[in-house]
């Protein structure tokens, strides 16, 4: 199911990133290279309603940045760890280090619900995020999150 | 004591991750155990992760169970968020 919308190429282990900001616009950079019809300031700025809205860090060192977007047919994820915590304003003020930020269609709902599901089923286990911030290369990262 | 009550989702997103935030940060503000239940998953409130799980879409009965101290109130003031849509226009 993750390996559906997440690809090998959207997926970066420990990187370092200072600020919020910095690692949205990561994320917008990675994602613009699947998303060819759009700007990185677009996505940068669909992240950026968002967090306005109020900080998508749930908690435990782990952050869901999304966006909602008119014009794509299909969801993208990007997958971040970044090598230290960072504020990100999460509900329990704990500082992030997983980001995997989602581009959704839109219109669309029942699907997102079940991505939304698929990423929390993996993400539940704390063995399992100790194994995606332990993990030294993209490569690693990527098979942890789809095996 | 222990209150229970079933609300329906209304809000066309369902209990997406911005929802789902707003109700474990309402949850945890009380001094209450609050279960939700759909079918037959089930969830504490103040797990965002959990209560992602329950894929809870618009039109689906949620059924909130409180207990503890503040249980009543925990109740009420949950079951008047997921009513106003989580406070959300559509």
């Amino acid at each position: 199911m993750i390996n559906s919308f997440l690809s090998k190429d959207c997926t970066k282990a420990a990187v370092l990133f200072h600020s919020k900001k910095r690692i949205l616009e990561y994320i917008s950079q990675i994602a613009q290279q699947k998303l060819p019809d759009l700007s990185e300031q677009e996505i940068l700025d669909s992240l950026l309603k968002r967090e306005k809205l109020g900080s998508t860090g749930i908690g435990k060192g782990i952050a869901i940045p999304h966006g909602r977007l008119s014009n794509i047919d299909e969801t993208v994820a990007i997958l971040v760890v970044n090598a230290e915590p960072i504020a990100f304003d999460a509900i329990d003020d704990r500082p992030v280090d997983i980001f995997i930020a989602l581009l959704v269609p839109d219109a669309q709902c029942q699907t997102h619900l079940k991505t939304l599901s698929a990423i929390a089923d993996k993400l539940k286990d704390k063995q399992f995020c100790k194994k995606l911030r332990h993990a030294q290369s993209d490569q690693c990262l990527y098979d942890i999150m789809t095996l | 004591m222990r209150y229970q009550d079933t609300f329906l989702i209304e809000n066309r997103l369902g209990l997406h991750a911005r929802a789902a935030s707003v109700l474990a940060q309402l949850a945890i503000s009380f001094d209450a155990k609050v279960i939700l239940q759909q079918g037959d998953k089930k969830a504490e409130a103040d797990s965002v992760l959990a209560l992602m799980l329950l894929e809870g879409a618009q039109g689906k009965q949620v059924k909130v169970t409180c207990s503890g101290p503040d249980a009543k109130l925990a109740l009420k003031t949950i079951g008047e968020l997921i009513a106003d849509k989580f406070h959300e226009q559509e």
